[in-house]
């Protein structure tokens, strides 16, 4: 039977590959620099995700944040674990964490906010800012992590970040704002949303599994 | 050139993706081969962006052509869906598993203890 479904996907990848190989070579691009620059932006990426199809991102987010919500539920009714004795770690991972965790951090804020500008953006800053806690969480231990970030204030920012895109987003739907304040401002919001949903799922995921 | 090469690559991967969807048995298999191929799914919508000896699609990143930047504003909100999504389905395997103690397919089918 193995052979069988090897074979299926086998037989649709080659016409995937034999269908689109046509789209070679590719057609010239429309001038793109002055609908970039209308969206008060320099990456063009930036313009399309927070200017042109604001409407894709936003949904996105609302995804994003609903999928947060059905792990919190969804976790709730199962008994958390007992905390393993904590592995020992290595002193050159602690050591090394230390050094790497702010400046995982400042890369991230800086990615965020000038993500209009230069390569960069919203969601690479949160899953960086998201793997720098992944990396102190590994370090330390994700109880003594958790205790820093209590979850009630957490899941506040997390919505209130929420809330904010929603009403900016509303604002430059309805009302027509646009320029690189408004794009900056949407890139620190989706940095918080997807660095502290990244961040639940990690916490959520350890607790009721045990230590990471 | 570069463009031919990289959607061989993503179907590649799109195949190994969806032949491990298909013929493991285990859930969590199951959905590592899902996220496999929505990572070809990734690189294809990638490697339709390209042009020949393109720049990223920035103003004032030097003269060329610019890559096409809407497939990738497209994946950039598709990864972190890609990532909720996974994490998710994981939450419900981990239910699966502490209510039914297997993540064999066919039992779980069957609604059987191990």
């Amino acid at each position: 039977m193995k052979w069988a479904a090897w074979l299926v996907a086998m037989i649709l990848g080659g016409l995937l590959a034999w269908t689109s190989w046509g789209l070679f070579p590719r057609p010239a691009l429309p001038p793109w620099q002055e609908a970039t620059a209308y969206w008060g932006a320099r990456n063009a990426v930036a313009a399309i995700v927070l200017g042109a199809r604001l409407y894709d991102t936003l949904f996105e987010v609302l995804v994003f944040a609903m999928a947060m919500v059905g792990v919190r539920l969804a976790l709730r009714p199962l008994p958390k674990r007992r905390a393993r004795p904590p592995v020992i770690e290595s002193p050159l991972l602690e050591r090394a964490a230390d050094v790497l965790v702010p400046a995982i951090g400042v890369f991230g804020v800086y990615l965020a906010a000038s993500g209009h500008l230069a390569p960069g953006g919203g969601f690479p800053a949160g899953a960086i800012v998201g793997t720098g806690l992944l990396l102190v969480a590994l370090a330390r231990g994700i109880r003594a992590l958790a205790q820093e970030f209590p979850q009630p204030i957490l899941s506040q920012l997390e919505y209130g970040g929420l809330a904010a895109l929603l009403i900016l987003g509303g604002g430059s739907l309805a009302l027509g704002w646009r320029g690189g304040w408004l794009l900056t401002l949407a890139n620190m919001l989706i940095l918080i949303k997807v660095s502290t949903g990244a961040w639940t799922v990690l916490e959520h995921f350890a607790a009721h599994r045990g230590e990471v | 050139m570069e463009g031919q090469v990289a959607l061989l690559l993503a179907v590649s991967l799109l195949v190994l993706g969806l032949g491990t969807l298909l013929s493991r048995r285990n859930v969590i298999w199951k959905l590592l081969g899902l996220n496999v191929a929505s990572g070809g799914a990734a690189l294809f919508l990638v490697a339709v962006g390209h042009r020949p000896q393109a720049v990223p699609p920035i103003l004032g990143w030097g003269p060329g052509p610019a890559a096409d930047p809407l497939p990738q504003a497209l994946i950039l909100t598709a990864i972190v869906i890609h990532f909720a999504t996974l994490a998710l389905s994981l939450v419900y395997v981990i239910f699966l598993t502490e209510h039914l103690h297997t993540q064999d397919v066919p039992k779980l089918e069957r609604g059987e203890d191990e």
